[in-house]
């Protein structure tokens, strides 16, 4: 016993160096594994708020690129309008309407790393919840995980956990889009079976089949595809539509039936 | 007892600390260099202090920086483990035994790289490595690794060469 005690005070630093990386590594794993982790992360008060500082500073010098992004979604929904209005016989007149669009800004970005994360500056006190869809004025940029009261925490495209459940435009065909870290301005396009013909330029729309995008929401479009003998899917790049370099400003995606359909898909998975 | 200057390490904790967090996600060269330069602070830390302490306040910077760059535990795993080594490497790389006011005048140029650099290394290999969940994307990883502790390097060295006390003789 006398041994066994003065053989744990002599390795006693080591012991607590390895008491400190054993906090670290569960701090990574709990990290990695909950949606709504904790608040260790940039949605955290005092974090968001000299994020907030910095971004407010530097604002105007990205006050012209801003205006004219703002300018080319402008028209763009000018022209979606003006062909709704001509085609209203389309207008689907839901009794709810399903999907609601939350304006944010990103005041802290990053996409040179391989788990890029960003923050916004909207929190639980605007309506957003862990687990909705980020889009911008040119696609997908990712989903949420944690928020706080004012602000809130993304995971971006560019993060290798993140699968988004896309469809070819042209085809209908589904498949997955995932960052595969090389380049914050491509992704990997995964699962399209090998019957199916691509064409270099194809768009990547989201699939809309599950709670968190819309169907039809623009992410890229592919920049090169190989296909060898052996393999039963195809190796395609997608050129992402959202430049991650500059990220100014976003939309959440609240989807006002997430939780009825999402009981429904588990019951009947259930049920089966 | 050790003869700590409070003052010069209240600087270090502000020059190297505290500037780093506003420029945690900015601090970077052509997408692949990260400069970390808030390992100044761990690495100019006494030498023969309390280990034990020493760890602590290696694992409270590691966590704050962890807190601004979303990635917890991350920065804190490598710090603690670069604080546990920190001394053992200043005796066997400088030799001499304890500095309770460690400075780029202790080390010179030709000690910074000895002392600094490898520690730097192993500190980006960790973080780099954890972040990126094992060696795939080798490549990229290798050029982050070692550009980034390059850059680390050169900021922190430049830094601590500026705050060095004027020598008296």
């Amino acid at each position: 016993m006398r041994n066994l005690l003065n053989f744990l005070y002599r390795f006693r630093t080591f012991g607590f160096f390895l008491l400190l990386e054993a906090v670290c590594a569960w701090l990574i794993i709990s990290y990695n594994q909950r949606v709504n982790a904790s608040f260790l992360n940039s949605s955290n008060f005092l974090a968001a708020n000299i994020n907030l500082a910095a971004s407010n500073t530097s604002d105007y010098l990205s006050l012209s690129r801003v205006n004219e992004q703002l300018l080319k979604e402008n028209t763009f929904l000018r022209n979606e309008l003006a062909r709704i209005v001509l085609d209203s016989t389309h207008v689907q007149k839901d009794s709810i309407q399903q999907f609601e669009y939350i304006q944010t800004k990103v005041i802290s970005n990053t996409f040179q790393r391989s788990q890029n994360y960003f923050t916004l500056n909207a929190g639980s006190g605007s309506g957003l919840e862990p687990g909705m869809g980020i889009i911008s004025s040119s696609g997908v940029v990712g989903r949420i995980k944690s928020v706080s009261q004012n602000f809130a925490t993304g995971i971006s495209l560019l993060h290798r956990n993140l699968m988004i459940s896309s469809s070819i435009k042209r085809s209908n065909t589904l498949c997955t889009v995932q960052w595969d870290g090389a380049s914050p301005y491509e992704a990997e396009l995964k699962f399209i079976p090998r019957h199916i013909p691509l064409i270099e330029g194809d768009s990547i729309v989201t699939s809309g089949y599950n709670a968190v995008f819309p169907s039809g929401i623009f992410i890229g479009t592919i920049s090169s595809f190989e296909l060898d003998q052996k393999d039963a899917f195809y190796q395609a790049k997608v050129k992402l539509g959202v430049d991650f370099t500059s990220l100014d400003y976003a939309y959440v995606i609240k989807n006002n039936l997430a939780v009825e359909q999402d009981s429904l898909e588990t019951q009947t998975l259930m049920n089966e | 007892m050790i003869r700590i200057n409070y003052i010069r390490q209240v600087i270090h904790l502000f020059v190297f600390l505290i500037l780093q967090i506003p420029l945690i996600n900015k601090f970077i060269l052509f997408d692949k260099a990260f400069g970390f330069f808030y390992l100044g602070f761990i690495l100019f830390l006494p030498v023969g202090l309390n280990r034990n302490l020493t760890m602590i306040i290696g694992f409270l910077s590691g966590l704050v920086i962890d807190v601004f760059s979303n990635t917890p535990g991350i920065h804190a795993a490598a710090t603690v483990l670069i604080t546990f080594v920190k001394d053992y490497w200043y005796s066997f790389a400088i030799g001499e035994d304890e500095e309770p006011n460690l400075s780029w005048n202790d080390l010179k140029g030709w000690g910074s790289v000895k002392f600094l650099l490898p520690l730097i290394t192993l500190h980006h290999t960790i973080i780099f490595v954890l972040e990126n969940n094992g060696f795939t994307e080798f490549v990229i990883l290798m050029n982050k690794i070692l550009l980034s502790s390059a850059y680390t390097f050169i900021t922190v060295f430049s830094l601590s060469l500026l705050l060095a006390p004027t020598e008296r003789k």
